[in-house]
């Protein structure tokens, strides 16, 4: 399974997304593109030594900065499911891959379906909202640009 | 990344840039070199006791910052008590 | 590009990688890729009493960018071809 698969499978569900230096959050899967770029909402923060917290709404990682996600078990065997149903969609409609994917409302807004063409297009990437609920927040704002 | 190939399934050990050392089932990869390790364990090596082994799940890891992949010889590493290894952490990767 | 077709050459022989964290990793070259990653086989490590960490591995996929060194033996090298070689790429980019 493609690790992108197991991203975008994950929407909705909690887990953990620690940054290279160290800074993890522990929040739920808004959304997420295929460049591992996330939102998150009802997030804690915690700093690298593991002594600070903070708490926030929403906010935006970007994808380069980001060293692991810690997902649920459960996750994986759900993907695998997604995945196994797309391809027998995928069989039943004649081998018909990407190209139609924005078409069909239930596959199609869910940010990177495994094999879904263009389809998390729709709504404008996961970054805007995210990034300014985190200014908001205040004092962690510049949290998860270092590095 | 085909040389990975071999490795879909098996137990695989992981260490990082940060010198920390993952040990999972390797379930995906991509040409990143992004990984999908389930059932992953953290083997924290330290000089003065054994090896501590810290049970994470499900863990999807970003290729950059993967130092090397090794696949474990499973009959081999049971035979082995890291409950008597010691040794320092391995280093971060300096450049 | 002259690198990855050198490397290409060394597949099945012995060599050692030095990595970035100072490991050392000795193994038979099975395959490399465009970014100098690596696959070894059959590895041992050197000093192995300061890190054990690689005791239960048996193949490694290593990342290019974490290389700092490859040894290899003198022998496994054809100078002349490598010169010529070496020309002929400084040739063709100079254009």
């Amino acid at each position: 399974m493609l690790p992108l698969a197991l991203l975008s499978a994950a929407q909705g569900k909690p887990m953990l997304v620690e940054l290279k230096n160290g800074v993890t959050f522990n929040g739920h899967l808004v959304d997420c593109d295929n460049f591992m770029n996330v939102t998150l909402r009802e997030v804690y923060q915690t700093s690298a030594d593991g002594e600070r917290f903070w708490k926030m709404k929403e906010m935006f990682i970007k994808g380069n900065v980001i060293k692991y996600f810690r997902i649920a078990d459960a996750i994986l065997d759900q993907a695998a499911e997604e995945q196994e149903k797309n391809r027998a969609l995928g069989r039943q409609r004649g081998g018909g891959r990407g190209g139609r994917g924005g078409g069909m409302p239930g596959r199609g807004g869910r940010g990177g379906p495994p094999r879904g063409g263009q389809a998390g297009r729709g709504r404008g990437g996961p970054g805007m909202r995210g990034a300014r609920g985190g200014a908001g927040a205040g004092g962690p704002g510049a949290g998860p640009r270092q590095a | 990344m085909a040389a990975l190939d071999g490795f879909r399934d098996q137990l695989v050990q992981v260490v990082l840039y940060d010198g920390r050392v993952i040990v999972g089932k390797l379930k995906g990869n991509d040409n990143f070199c992004n990984l999908i390790l389930s059932d992953s364990v953290e083997r924290e090596y330290s000089s003065d006791k054994g090896v501590e082994m810290i049970p994470l799940g499900l863990y999807m890891i970003k290729g950059d910052n993967i130092a090397l992949i090794g696949q474990v010889d499973e009959d081999k590493d049971g035979s082995l008590d890291y409950s008597e290894v010691m040794a320092e952490p391995l280093a971060e990767i300096r450049y | 590009m002259l690198i990855f077709s050198f490397f290409k050459t060394l597949t099945d022989q012995v060599i050692t990688v030095e990595l970035k964290n100072d490991l050392c990793i000795t193994g038979t070259l099975k395959s490399v890729d465009q970014f100098l990653n690596i696959r070894l086989d059959g590895i041992r490590v050197e000093d192995p009493e300061r890190h054990p960490h690689m005791l239960a591995v048996k193949n490694v996929f290593i990342r290019g960018s974490v290389v700092r060194y490859v040894r290899m033996a003198a022998r496994a090298v054809d100078t002349t071809l490598l010169e010529d070689a070496t020309r002929r790429e400084a040739h063709n980019t100079g254009k």
